[in-house]
């Protein structure tokens, strides 16, 4: 049987893509190595009672064009908000950023009455600068060596957005793009906890730290959901981000997409210049007028495919292209709810994320650590506890926790091994009993995921979630490799839908539908 | 949470509405009792008791105080006396507003600002390269409103003092109930007023003081709805509603400038340099696009509309903050941003936004009017602003 | 009567003058300190000014170092790299075949990157947002001049000039020795490492007119030659003139104020003192809007680099030698910086010239945060700069006769570079071309008219002297030759 299209891989890509190639009449099937679709955004019970997101933890900017098209809402997708953040702080204060505008305020106000002001207009600069963005994110990026009509044309209207923008705004974007985090924010705010909590998300999925630059640009992150008519796509998904995938799976079969769990692709099928199926594991050959990757470039191009179906350069680029996977993820099953001492008993702050970010420094050097390969010994975290936004998480009156962890580096000296992988996940409860001094006596199941682990599971090269790294030389028209950023590959009817292309990585879907319009266009 | 003001324990137990709206991250009373109407009316006819303590304030002291207000204001702030009172715009560096308020010369070196927003930021980059201190009073300064007829005789009883000296825009200090405070001779509502500033600490004091100065002459704690009709009718903008800051605009048709909203008699273009001040020059030679006027909409075309749907005509007595089209003919030349019901002209009367010329005075206008879920056009006529403007107020 | 008053005798001031002179204006060139002295005698003098000044014939020579540096290899004996492509390639053969067999391939690409620079380097910078055809025209050009280099350029463009230094020599070379004396080009004067963003580009601007293979500059003598040619030009320049204020009537610059009291008269003033020096110290702020204010007290200027100066009994046994084994040893010494200490163990490009021995030993704060900077303290730098020269080169600690540390702040106290930064902004990637210092100023000019900025401060920025100078006397002209 020959399909129209094949999907390789089950992750939120691969399943947005298939969404829309079956949405526009095409034969397609997916096919997912793990028993169930999702790759790194999955949901998994993995003590009884207690569902855990396994590898991520938020929905940051699942695109709305897609959730309106797929009708996410309508095949069980619930997106529930986050809304505040603290940092607790080592004096035993906090630091909170909470949604609600007065409220903010006065308690930025009580740690500098400046940076309560700076705020609203650190706000409005990145909405400006999140507009200026938002048409390149949902862009296909032009080949800037070619000299093909439809990239000149490409690299035109590049420019005439940037035009557009104005010098004030140009300027202002271009800075954000280039700056560090740490020196992005130095030039608006005082209070370090701050500072270093909003530096946090610009390194987050990064082998980089707060004061290196292009780590500025990720900071617009939290506000492009504001341009989209605060549509709040960014939150925690109901059931997990799990849920998220399966949405995009059931929309995708009711569109007449088909799709298999265990069953692995081994290889590509290549004839001439031309792909044409898959192999599985297991022998079976399955046909298909276009194969599309929805797995990252190191894995599409040197293992399924093969250097010799490849020209050298692009080879050289895939090879050249980073990963380093620096981020680890520890879920934690509790019997109670944590006690933090800067703001003690339950209380809304429970309900939104817990920053371990006191101080930018703090973020350095759990930097620092990593870069010389080793984990942090006191490491990054971005801490939430989804069973208070969502009950069903966890069995009643127990809770689950979710903590991304940062840096837990690949390549760690000595290798990760499960001695290493416990001394890490005791570094992160250790770091986080500091400030909720009940947790350890709480804890009663704990998950530990490292990058190898990561890789492991899910086949993200180096653990890597964004499947490669996201730092400028590695962006836009140069994602994966230049020239081939378009969704296409040197081979005709292999195309790449993952994160490892433009816009990259977050639980965005962007890269699926991207690649789906362009395959579409191809006249597949 | 909201703040409450220190006057919190006074008004609390008088807001049997329970009807507290937000401010400046504090509560207030939209009404204490449970319609405005009798409070609007202590405005005009006795003395209304205002809770503006969530007016943001900053203390400007040093030898370069009135430099740095001078550098940020578009009114001469060098030129000013002490116990002079200005009302002015500042506005950024393209001419467009970012805020109006207050700036009072408490002291030789010694400047009160009061605004609507927050402004320490703004104050603080402005002041490179002077020998000035600024402190945000906002939490530490309370401040009460009485306005009305009967105000002055209130205060002079509360405070033992002769008052009559106290012109128009003119602070002065003084002692009410044993307390220190400074009193200055403006207001929110068009009328014979007075603000009384204090210390927060020494908020509950001066409230009885007030209260038990004014009881004989019918003194009224009076919320926020009535304060909307009365400065409507004293054709008076409100940040937020009527025009919107630069500094939140998010696209520049946001933006106003001073000689957009009537102000233009705020703007110095002959004293020294200030944060706008080539932008506004440039605009007060080629003439403002928009202009900042009073409506009057005609009563036989309002009850008209109604009486086609055999009602009759439903009158904001609350006054309404929107935006509101007004045409000419056919086309769309603006829009209102606050409109109410005068219960003491016996009016309808808004506030409006006009491109070009047709917001000369005597311009007759149409005003969208909502009759039964069906939009309607009144007739309404240009007026100067004020609406209300008594001689009391100055004398 | 003068036409245009300069403040600064430093190289891009004497330029701008001799310029402006040359095209008939009377300049006069003030200057604070009262006899001259340069603190770097390293770059690249564009061949264009060269000429223009006729600087060869004012006395300025200039000296290629051959080998252009020398690094201690870890078995014993060192590892030089030189002016010919060949001997180089042959010193490096014996260190790693794999590398000398990349090395012709390395060098070439970045010599094409450095040449597509160096076109960006005497004029000013692009402006994406001109509305002018020649403007819209010269980057059309520079778009056709890369898209003519090649596909592999352009690409290279778009991917090393964002990149850190480090991942870029990790994809072309394996031996430590020579990706350090790569890595050190890459974050010479600047407060990062060599894991940074950014710093592929500053090895790269470092390379700019050099030839290919070579990434070091020369070092150039003759310090008087720019004030010479500047004289020359009928120029006049007025030493222990210091600048106290200039003068501005209704936005407009008026002349200067000196601190002798006098006031000088002039329509036309430029500035080669730094940026925030210029328009927050010698210009009422009531003339800047807040925002501009803001942006220019944003600029970054963390000089990292204290320049050390040895005097030995007999001239070593090097021209230029590299103190800084690997690239994780240049990362290390700067996790020092970020925390505010000087390096326990910092990087030294340390330069002969005869018995003498100038240092740049990075990295080193200008202000510490703990503790400051007092005399111990710079004679402890001083003893760990000779220590770690000493490891490098036997015998040289006890002939050192002669010492004097200048700290960042004592580089800022001295010759006026803000924040001890030489450049007067450091050259990361927001504050180059079109951003540097702050957008507003990047074509020369002021929010204040006919008041320019002419010094490093502005593009092209530091190491290549004159060309600030030269293209700001081109603005101040009306952009014409």
């Amino acid at each position: 049987m020959k399909y129209d299209a094949i999907v390789i891989g089950g992750g939120h890509n691969g399943l947005v893509n298939a969404a829309y190639l079956a949405r526009a009449g095409k034969k397609v099937l997916v096919l997912e190595r793990r028993e169930r679709v999702g790759g790194a955004a999955v949901t998994e019970e993995v003590f009884p009672g207690f569902k855990f997101s396994v590898f991520s933890y938020v929905v940051s900017l699942l695109r709305p064009e897609i959730i309106r098209d797929l009708d996410l809402p309508g095949h069980g997708l619930h997106i529930l908000p986050l809304e505040s953040t603290i940092t607790p702080l080592p004096n035993g204060d906090y630091l909170g950023q909470w949604g609600d505008h007065d409220q903010n305020r006065r308690e930025l106000y009580r740690h500098s009455p400046r940076d309560a002001e700076a705020y609203d207009d650190y706000g409005r600069e990145m909405h400006f600068m999140a507009k200026a963005v938002q048409p390149i994110l949902g862009m296909v990026p032009p080949d800037p060596t070619s000299l093909a009509p439809s990239d000149l044309l490409g690299l035109l209207r590049l420019s005439r957005h940037f035009r557009n923008l104005g010098r004030e705004q140009f300027h202002a974007l271009y800075k954000l793009m280039t700056m560090s985090s740490a020196d992005f924010l130095d030039e608006w705010f005082e209070n370090d906890a701050l500072k270093a909590t909003k530096s946090a998300s610009g390194i987050i999925g990064t082998f980089l730290g707060p004061r290196s630059p292009g780590t500025a640009y990720v900071l617009l992150h939290h506000y492009m959901g504001e341009i989209d008519g605060v549509f709040r796509a960014w939150g925690f998904a109901k059931g997990g981000t799990g849920a998220v995938s399966e949405a995009i799976a059931a929309a995708a079969r009711r569109f007449g997409a088909q799709i298999r769990t265990g069953a692995s692709v081994a290889s590509v099928s290549v004839k001439g210049n031309r792909a044409t199926g898959v192999v599985l594991e297991h022998g079976e050959e399955i046909e298909a007028g276009v194969v599309v990757s929805g797995i990252d470039p190191r894995q599409t191009f040197i293992n399924l495919v093969g250097e010799k179906h490849l020209p050298d350069d692009f080879t050289a680029a895939i090879k050249r292209y980073k990963f380093r996977g620096s981020s680890g993820k520890v879920n934690l099953a509790l019997s109670e709810l944590p006690d933090f001492t800067c703001l003690p008993g339950v209380g809304p702050h429970l309900r939104g994320a817990i920053s371990i970010s006191p101080s930018l420094d703090y973020v350095e050097r759990a930097y620092d650590d990593a870069k010389y390969g080793a984990f942090s010994r006191r490491p990054y975290m971005d801490v939430v506890i989804p069973s208070m936004i969502d009950p069903g998480m966890a069995p009643p009156g127990k809770h689950v926790m979710s903590c991304f962890v940062q840096y837990a580096p690949f390549d760690v000296q000595g290798g990760w091994d499960d001695r290493k992988r416990e001394a890490f996940g005791d570094a992160v409860v250790d770091t986080l009993a500091e400030f909720a001094p009940n947790l350890k006596r709480a804890i009663l199941h704990r998950q530990v995921l490292t990058p190898a682990d990561i890789e492991r599971v899910t086949g993200l090269s180096e653990g890597n979630i964004f499947q490669g790294e996201l730092a400028l030389h590695q962006l836009f028209f140069l994602r994966p490799a230049a020239s081939f950023a378009k969704y296409r590959t040197p081979l005709r009817g292999l195309y790449q839908c993952g994160a490892g292309t433009h816009p990259g990585g977050g639980i965005m879907g962007a890269s699926g539908r991207l690649a789906a319009v362009e395959i579409l266009k191809d006249g597949a | 949470m909201l703040k409450e003001t220190p006057f919190h324990p006074r008004t609390a137990p008088l807001c049997v509405s329970h009807a507290w709206r937000r401010w400046a991250g504090y509560v207030v009373a939209s009404s204490y009792e449970l319609s405005h109407e009798r409070e609007y009316h202590a405005i005009r006819s006795s003395a209304a008791l205002l809770d503006v303590t969530p007016l943001y304030k900053y203390l400007i002291s040093g030898p370069d105080a009135a430099r740095l207000l001078d550098r940020v204001v578009t009114r001469d702030v060098m030129k000013t006396r002490v116990g002079q009172v200005l009302y002015t715009t500042w506005c950024d560096a393209h001419g467009k507003v970012v805020d109006d308020g207050t700036v009072s010369r408490l002291d030789e070196r010694l400047f009160r600002m009061t605004a609507a927003d927050p402004n320490l930021r703004w104050l603080h980059e402005n002041a490179v390269g002077l020998d000035v201190k600024i402190e945000d009073v906002s939490a530490r300064t309370a401040a009460l409103a009485l306005q009305g007829p009967s105000s002055r005789a209130i205060l002079e009883r509360a405070t033992g003092a002769d008052l009559s000296g106290l012109k128009y825009f003119r602070v002065t200090r003084a002692n009410l109930g044993g307390i220190p405070v400074t009193i200055s001779r403006t207001g929110y509502t068009g009328d014979l007023g007075y603000e009384v500033w204090l210390d927060a600490g020494q908020a509950l004091p001066v409230w009885d003081a007030l209260i038990e100065a004014g009881t004989p002459y019918g003194i009224t704690p009076t919320g926020i709805l009535a304060l909307d009709v009365a400065r409507i009718e004293a054709g008076l903008m409100l940040l937020e509603v009527d025009y919107f800051s630069a500094h939140h605009a998010l696209i520049e048709r946001q933006k106003s400038s001073p000689f957009e909203l009537n102000l233009g008699w705020t703007v110095n273009l002959e004293k020294g340099p200030y944060v706008g001040k080539r932008a506004l020059a440039e605009e007060a030679a080629r003439g403002p696009a928009w202009r900042f006027v009073g409506l009057e909409v005609e009563w036989e075309s309002l009850a008209g509309l109604y009486a086609e749907v055999g009602l009759a005509p439903r009158l904001p007595a609350v006054a309404w903050r929107a935006s509101v089209p007004v045409y000419s003919g056919s086309a769309q030349v603006g829009y209102a941003t606050s409109g109410c019901w005068s219960p003491l002209l016996k009016k309808y009367l808004a506030l409006a936004h006009l491109e070009g010329a047709h917001g000369a005075a005597g311009t007759s206008l149409e005003m969208e009017v909502t009759v039964e879920h069906h939009r309607k056009r009144a007739r309404a006529r240009v007026v100067k602003t004020p609406f209300f403007d008594p001689e009391r107020k100055r004398a | 009567m003068t036409d245009a008053i300069v403040i600064g005798a430093g190289v891009n001031g004497l330029v701008t003058a001799a310029y402006l002179a040359r095209a008939g204006r009377k300049v006069t060139v003030l200057e604070a300190r009262t006899h001259q002295e340069r603190a770097s005698e390293i770059g690249w003098i564009p061949p264009r000014v060269f000429r223009d000044l006729d600087l060869v014939r004012h006395g300025l020579t200039v000296t290629p170092p051959d080998p252009w540096i020398s690094a201690p290899l870890p078995a014993g004996g060192r590892l030089e790299l030189w002016q010919d492509l060949s001997k180089s390639v042959e010193s490096i053969r014996r260190v790693s075949p794999k590398d000398a067999e990349r090395w012709p391939r390395f060098t070439e690409r970045m010599a094409k990157l450095a040449r597509l620079l160096e076109t960006l380097y005497l004029a000013p910078p692009p402006d994406l947002h001109s509305t002018r055809v020649s403007e819209l025209l010269r980057l059309a050009g520079f778009g056709w001049r890369a898209r003519r280099a090649g596909k592999e350029t352009i690409v290279d463009l778009l991917r090393i000039l964002p990149m850190s230094v480090q991942e870029l020599l990790d994809d072309w070379f394996e031996h430590d020795t020579l990706k350090a004396i790569l890595g050190a080009g890459g974050v010479s004067h600047i407060c990062e490492g060599p894991r940074s963003g950014g710093t592929a580009f500053v090895l790269l601007h470092h390379h700019v007119g050099s030839p290919r293979g070579v990434f070091r500059r020369a070092a150039w003598k003759g310090v008087g030659a720019f004030e010479e040619a500047a004289r020359a030009r009928g120029v006049t320049v007025k030493r222990g003139a210091e600048v106290r204020a200039i003068v501005v009537k209704d936005g407009r610059a008026a002349g200067v104020a000196l601190a002798s009291g006098e006031t000088l008269p002039a329509s036309v003033v430029a500035s080669s003192a730094d940026t925030a020096r210029t328009l927050l110290g010698l210009v009422e702020a009531s003339w800047l809007d807040p925002e501009f204010v803001r942006a220019v007290q944003h600029i970054k200027t963390r000089g990292v680099t204290a320049r050390v100066k040895l005097t030995l009994a007999k001239a070593p046994d090097f021209e230029r030698l590299l103190v800084a084994p690997t690239l994780e040893y240049l990362e290390r010494a700067y996790d020092d910086a970020k925390y505010g200490r000087v390096s326990s163990r910092p990087c030294i490009e340390a330069r002969a010239e005869g018995s003498t021995v100038h240092a740049d030993v990075q990295y080193v704060p200008h202000t510490l945060r703990e503790g400051a900077w007092d005399d111990p303290r710079r004679n402890a730098l001083g003893d760990l700069v000779v220590k770690l020269l000493g490891d490098a080169v036997p015998g040289l600690a006890p002939r050192v006769t002669a010492r004097e540390v200048l700290t960042p702040k004592d580089l800022d106290a001295r010759f006026g570079f803000p924040g001890g930064h030489l450049y007067h902004g450091e050259l990361t990637l927001d504050q180059i071309l079109f951003m540097r210092p702050v957008p507003a100023c990047a074509h020369y000019v002021t929010p204040v008219e006919g008041l320019y900025l002419c010094g490093a401060a502005t593009h092209p920025g530091g190491g290549i002297l004159g060309a600030s100078g030269f293209n700001a006397a081109r603005a101040m002209l009306g952009g014409t030759r």
